[in-house]
Parts: C-alpha cells; sequence; structure tokens
C-alpha cells in the first residue's frame, strides 16, 4: 500500500493574485495617515524649525528644509538634557509608569473576568466598560476635583472606615493624586485591548494544562499570561501615547502645582500661551522621539512573538 | 473651475494641520490676515448705516451677560456670533492667520495691543458712533497701550493684590507686611495660589523687594524674581491658576494673588450657602506701587460689519447696560458713575472689599504694564517656564 499523496490546493487556482485591487483598498487609509499624521507632523517640524512674526509673534513655518533653523531646538534640547526640563521629562515618564503599573493591577483582573469567566455576563460587563467613554474626560476629571475635595465622599468614606483620622488635602498639588486621575482616565482604554487578547487564547491550551495536572495558578503562569503579552503591550501602548502627553488631568487634580507639571503642560504653555510657538513645537518633537523608541519596541517585540508562533 | 479645486485643498490641507496639530499650527498655515477684505487704517467715516450682521466678536467664556448681547441684538435686529477662546496668544493667533473672521476684539490687553496696532490687525475708532465715550473714566483718556485711545475702549477694569480668607487671616498682619505675607503664610501650606502669568507673578517678586520699573527686561532682576517665586513651591507648595475668584469663597484656598474684580465676582457667586461676603479679604500696594489693568475692545481691521462694533461698543458704555453687565459678571466697568461708592450702595459689592474696585487715582498714578518686545517676552517665558517645571 502506497502512501497517501497531499495534493496542496492553490485557492487562486493558479492565477497571479491581483495586488492591485487590494492597493486600492488600501489607499483611503495610506490617504487617511497622510492628511492626518504625515502633513501635520511636517507642519510641526516647519514650526519647530522656522521662525516668529516679531510684531504678532505668530509662527512663521520654514517648509522649505533647507531654510530650517535648529537653533529653538537646540536651546530645548539643553534644557531637556541636564537643564530642568529633564526634570519635567523623568517626572512624566515616572507618572505614567506608575500609572501604568495601576492600569495592570486594576485592568488585567477585569480584562480576565470578563474574557474567560463571565459568559453569560459578559455582553452587559462590556458596555460598563465603554459607559465611561459617554461622559468627556474633562467632566470625569471635575467630579474628581469634588471627590477628593477636603469635605468631599473620599475623605469621608477614608475616615469612615477609619483608614484616617484627619481628612487629607488631596488637591494640594501631591503627585498620587495625579497617578490616580491617570489611571481612572485611561484605564478602560488599556482594558478593551487587553480583554479582546484574552478573549482569543484557545480555551483548549489552558485545558490541556489543566489535564496535564498544573494548578490553576500554574496554568495561568505559564499559558494563559505567555498568550496574553502581545495583549498586554498593546493595551500598554495605547495607554501610554495618551498619558505621555496629558496636561489636563493634573492641572484639574493640582490647581496648576509645579510639582506636578507634566511635558504636556509645557507644550501647551509654549504653544498656547507664550510668544514662543517654536519652542513648543521642538518639545513635541522631543517627546515623539522618546514615544519612537517605545514603538519600536514594542513593534520588535510583536513582530518576534507572531513569528514565534508562526513556527 | 481653478479657483474652488484651489480652495479646496487649502480648505481641506488647513482641516488636516487643524485636527492633528491644533490651532497654533494651522495658524503658521496662515497667510496675511485671511480675509480678502481691504484693511481698514483709517477710522470709517461718520454717519454709516449699520450693517445687517451678523456681528462676529472673539471673547473669553461667560465675558458678557448674556442678557445684555439679547437686548443689543434686538435693539439692532441683528444677531451676535461670539467666538470664544483662552489665552490672549490664542486669539492674536487666530486672528493673524485669519481662521476667524471677527468684527470686534472684546478683550484686548495692555501688553499685546501695541502688536495688534503695529501688525494692522485693529482699525482706528471713529467716536462719532461712540456717543457714551464720555462716560469713561478720565485715566483712560490716554492709556500708555494706545496713546490718546485711538484704538481702544475699556471694557473693565482691575487691580492685583492678594485675595484672603479674613476668618483665618488678620487683615492687620496682611496690612503690615505686603507681598512678604505671602512668603510667610506657611501655616496655609497648600492652600496658597499665585497668578498663571509670568508677568503677574514675578511683578509680584519685583515689587516685594521694592522694584517699581515692573517692565523692565534686565535678566538679573527676573533672574532674582524667579528664584523667590521658585521658594514658594517648597515653602508653601504654591499652586499656579486663575481660579482664586472660587477657591477662596469656597474656602479650598486661603490667600491667592488675585486681580480685584475676581474676588467681587467670586463674592457675588461662590460663597457657600450661609456663608457670608464678611469671611474675604483684599490687600494692595500703595496706589505708586498698584498694579491695574484693564481689558478692552477694538474693531478688527477687517471687519465685515465696521458701524455695528462700533455701535456695540457704545453700548456696552451705555451707564444702565454697564450695570447690568457687572451686575452678572462682576467685571468693573471702567465708567465715571459706577465709582466704588455706587457698586457698594448699589449692593453689588460687600463693603469690606471697597478696595476691589480701583480709583481714578490708582489709574493714573498706579503701575502699568507695557509691551516688552520678543526679546523681553521670551526672557520673562523662559523664566516662568522654569518655574512652572518645578524650579
Amino acid at each position: 500500500m502506497s502512501a497517501p499523496t497531499i495534493v496542496q490546493v492553490d485557492p487562486m487556482g493558479g492565477r497571479p493574485p491581483r495586488t492591485g485591487t487590494w492597493a486600492v483598498f488600501a489607499m483611503p487609509g495610506v490617504g487617511w495617515l497622510i492628511a492626518l499624521f504625515v502633513v501635520p507632523v511636517y507642519a510641526v517640524m516647519a514650526v519647530a524649525f522656522g521662525s516668529v512674526d516679531p510684531i504678532l509673534r505668530t509662527p512663521q513655518p520654514a517648509w522649505n528644509p533647507l531654510a530650517w533653523d535648529f537653533s529653538a531646538m537646540s536651546s530645548l534640547l539643553d534644557r531637556v538634557f541636564g537643564g530642568d526640563l529633564g526634570k519635567v521629562f523623568l517626572r512624566t515618564f515616572a507618572f505614567v509608569f506608575l500609572a501604568l503599573a495601576g492600569c495592570v493591577a486594576i485592568g488585567y483582573p477585569v480584562a480576565y473576568f470578563v474574557a474567560r469567566k463571565a459568559s453569560r455576563t459578559r455582553g452587559v460587563l462590556l458596555a460598563l466598560l465603554v459607559l465611561p467613554f459617554w461622559i468627556s474626560y474633562l467632566m470625569r476629571m471635575l467630579a474628581w476635583t469634588n471627590l477628593l475635595q477636603q469635605d468631599g465622599y473620599v475623605n469621608r468614606m477614608l475616615q469612615w472606615l477609619q483608614v484616617m483620622d484627619a481628612p487629607r488635602n488631596w488637591l494640594d498639588g501631591d503627585w498620587p493624586t495625579v497617578v490616580i486621575g491617570l489611571v481612572y482616565g485611561y484605564v478602560p482604554f488599556f482594558i478593551l485591548p487587553l480583554y479582546s487578547a484574552l478573549e482569543r487564547i484557545d480555551g483548549r491550551l489552558i485545558e490541556a494544562g489543566r489535564d496535564l495536572g498544573a494548578s490553576a495558578f500554574r496554568t495561568f503562569l505559564r499559558i494563559t499570561l505567555p498568550l496574553s503579552i502581545p495583549g498586554l503591550m498593546a493595551a500598554s501602548v495605547i495607554t501610554i501615547l495618551p498619558m505621555m502627553g496629558d496636561y489636563y488631568t493634573n492641572s484639574y487634580l493640582t490647581s496648576g502645582s509645579p510639582r506636578t507639571e507634566m511635558v504636556g503642560n509645557q507644550i501647551e504653555y509654549f504653544l498656547r500661551g507664550s510668544s514662543q510657538p517654536q519652542t513648543g513645537a521642538s518639545l513635541v518633537l522631543v517627546l515623539m522621539a522618546f514615544l519612537l523608541v517605545l514603538m519600536v519596541y514594542y513593534l520588535r517585540t510583536t513582530l518576534k512573538a507572531q513569528r514565534e508562533s508562526e513556527r | 473651475m481653478t479657483s474652488s479645486r484651489r480652495q479646496f485643498l487649502a480648505s481641506s490641507a488647513r482641516l488636516g494641520v487643524l485636527l492633528g496639530a491644533g490651532v497654533p499650527l494651522l495658524n503658521a498655515c496662515g497667510g496675511d490676515g485671511g480675509s480678502s477684505r481691504k484693511k481698514q487704517t483709517e477710522p470709517i467715516a461718520d454717519g454709516l448705516p449699520p450693517e445687517k450682521g451678523p456681528l462676529r466678536i472673539i471673547n473669553y467664556a461667560d465675558y458678557v451677560n448674556p442678557e445684555v448681547v439679547a437686548n443689543f441684538e434686538a435693539k439692532y435686529g441683528v444677531k451676535v456670533e461670539i467666538s470664544t477662546i483662552d489665552t490672549d496668544s490664542e486669539a492674536t493667533a487666530k486672528l493673524a492667520s485669519g481662521a476667524l473672521k471677527v468684527d470686534l476684539h472684546h478683550s484686548m490687553v495692555s501688553t499685546s495691543i501695541g502688536n495688534l496696532i503695529e501688525g494692522g490687525l485693529i482699525q482706528p475708532l471713529n467716536r462719532s458712533y461712540l456717543t457714551n465715550r464720555g462716560n469713561v473714566l478720565n485715566a483712560f483718556d490716554d492709556p500708555p497701550y494706545d496713546p490718546g485711545a485711538v484704538y481702544s475702549v475699556p471694557y473693565t477694569f482691575y487691580g492685583t493684590g492678594l485675595g484672603y480668607r479674613a476668618d483665618r487671616i488678620d487683615p492687620a498682619e496682611v496690612e503690615a507686611q505686603g507681598w512678604d505675607f505671602l512668603w510667610n503664610a506657611t501655616k496655609f501650606k497648600g492652600q496658597v495660589s499665585v497668578l498663571d502669568d509670568e508677568r503677574e507673578a514675578f511683578t509680584m517678586a519685583m515689587l516685594r523687594k521694592g522694584i517699581t520699573d515692573i517692565n523692565t527686561v534686565d535678566p538679573a532682576i527676573i533672574d532674582q524674581a524667579l528664584a523667590d517665586v521658585t521658594e514658594l513651591i517648597d515653602l508653601l507648595n504654591v499652586k499656579v491658576n486663575i481660579e482664586g475668584y472660587k477657591d477662596i469663597p469656597e474656602g479650598t484656598t486661603s490667600l491667592a494673588h488675585i486681580w480685584s474684580a475676581d474676588l467681587i465676582g467670586g463674592a457675588a457667586s461662590y460663597l457657600p450657602e450661609g456663608v457670608t461676603a464678611d469671611v474675604l479679604g483684599y490687600w494692595h500696594p500703595p496706589t505708586k506701587q498698584y498694579v491695574v489693568n484693564n481689558d478692552m475692545m477694538g474693531v478688527l481691521a477687517n471687519a465685515e460689519n465696521p458701524v455695528l462694533a462700533h455701535l456695540y461698543i457704545d453700548y456696552l458704555l451705555d451707564n444702565d447696560v454697564s450695570e447690568l453687565n457687572f451686575s452678572w459678571n462682576g467685571y468693573l466697568p471702567a465708567l465715571t458713575k459706577l465709582d466704588a461708592d455706587y457698586v457698594i450702595n448699589a449692593g453689588y459689592v460687600p463693603e469690606n472689599l471697597r478696595n476691589c474696585v480701583p480709583t481714578n487715582d490708582d489709574i493714573a498714578k498706579g503701575l502699568r504694564y507695557k509691551a516688552l518686545g520678543p526679546d523681553g517676552d521670551a526672557l520673562y517665558e523662559a523664566a516662568w517656564s522654569k518655574f512652572t517645571a518645578g524650579g
């Protein structure tokens, strides 16, 4: 008896793939990217390396790269590396890192529960997760300023639970309030992509782990967690990017304390409140450069994970 | 067809930049002021009939009583459209780029009106339309920011001082220590704020040290002012905002560097139920060291409704209209009739806040900000950026 022959079927029926058709589908996306990313970024560069109208103090962008003036960027870099703005960058990174840790601590269990355990109530829970998006971010932050007042509900609750003897002044410009605000504001952005990744994990792999004698915790540690890493990375990127440019959370929750100033506040000041828009635009580019490093790391990690899963 | 395609491309580019990078960058793409309408460099002719509108105004949010606006609309049978801004530089950027077509700038400030005049963005006023101009305090007849008051009319005026909770702080102590009181208020750490304005904050530090040249561009003096204001971060955990008008009445702030008109407005609107205005106090330096400022109205050089804009200004200079406006927003009009006695007797200002109403003498003899020029602005802004970064 001869061995069975494996017949490979060509889904295209031997015809060459019509790549042109697919390229047409990509055009709206490419157009969108050019109009809303490439052009604005170039405009930022033209402002950063341009000049300012000496009378009206409005930006005079240099559209021709040969005419770019790097003096504003140069002085800014001096302030970022070794100057006062370096402190602001470090503070921003610290706030964002702590807020991300908070998002993981709160968001992962929630996403895991909704994806793996809440089969009947999943729809309701997902709706509840999306609910905060119905209310403006600023309104939610304003609500927190009321909750965190000295005679607000947070202090009353903590005193009732006997966690504190006297009310704490949450809004007096301390960093924990900013981190709490960032976690609260961005945790829904973290949960949704993570939920999506956890929900796609093949349940049979988890069952196999349990069948082979692993405890629930060990199964989670050896199977679920590694398989959720790409989702975790995506969720982290989605939350880190807006948090890095955030300037209203700390403004609202600490009433403009210099102790909680973030990079976004400096950008806002230079672009909207000063006569040096080129400094603000340069700051945008520096922040983008930092974020680009994170993005490259994310893309490399996800590509590596993808290749391994395809082996 | 060619021109419409060009218009489409221009609009698309502007939309893309606006969505992606905001107004300052849109401004960067702007042209020569935007409007194809000829710029008015001379006052408009006498006796012209009012246009049909709509009258377009650029202003801060909630800066004028909606009832006043509605009454103007009814009187002249026109619509009034108000575009709001958050900062003075935002207004200049929008007007310079032509991103916004406006007839009237409602809230110009003394530090930038010179730029608007020099940049040809506003037109000289024709006083024949301003029949109520005589109601204005005479100290505004020849203001330093607009010699001869050719281009502007004051809208509201105010001084800069210290607002405080008189039920927590002894007024005699504030009076005795003046600006030093702010640096000594360690007992109120976490409950103190300074104005989110580089000129105001550094001027406070200069005046504290006896420097009255508040328009200095001497880097050494500005650096010293920066060092002094930075001290407040550790001493008081100071907040930087313009919210003293509500934070003091509500009690979350005990001491604030504040504009006097804001405290009047706060007393009217933000005191919790059962709390009277007696809990509020205000201190300002003696007249010759008192910084008094005003916002002013002017007509855009490319206004499509310049007559209507003049009539609106004149309407707001009417004593009764101005009183109605003041009763709503608490911003003192610079009119002779509405002096301290009048607004106190009418019940708009509590007696204990009498000194929140600057006098004609305060304006004439007090300190006034002037435009500093690009280098001067850059010095103050760099110092401010350092302070808000944490020192």
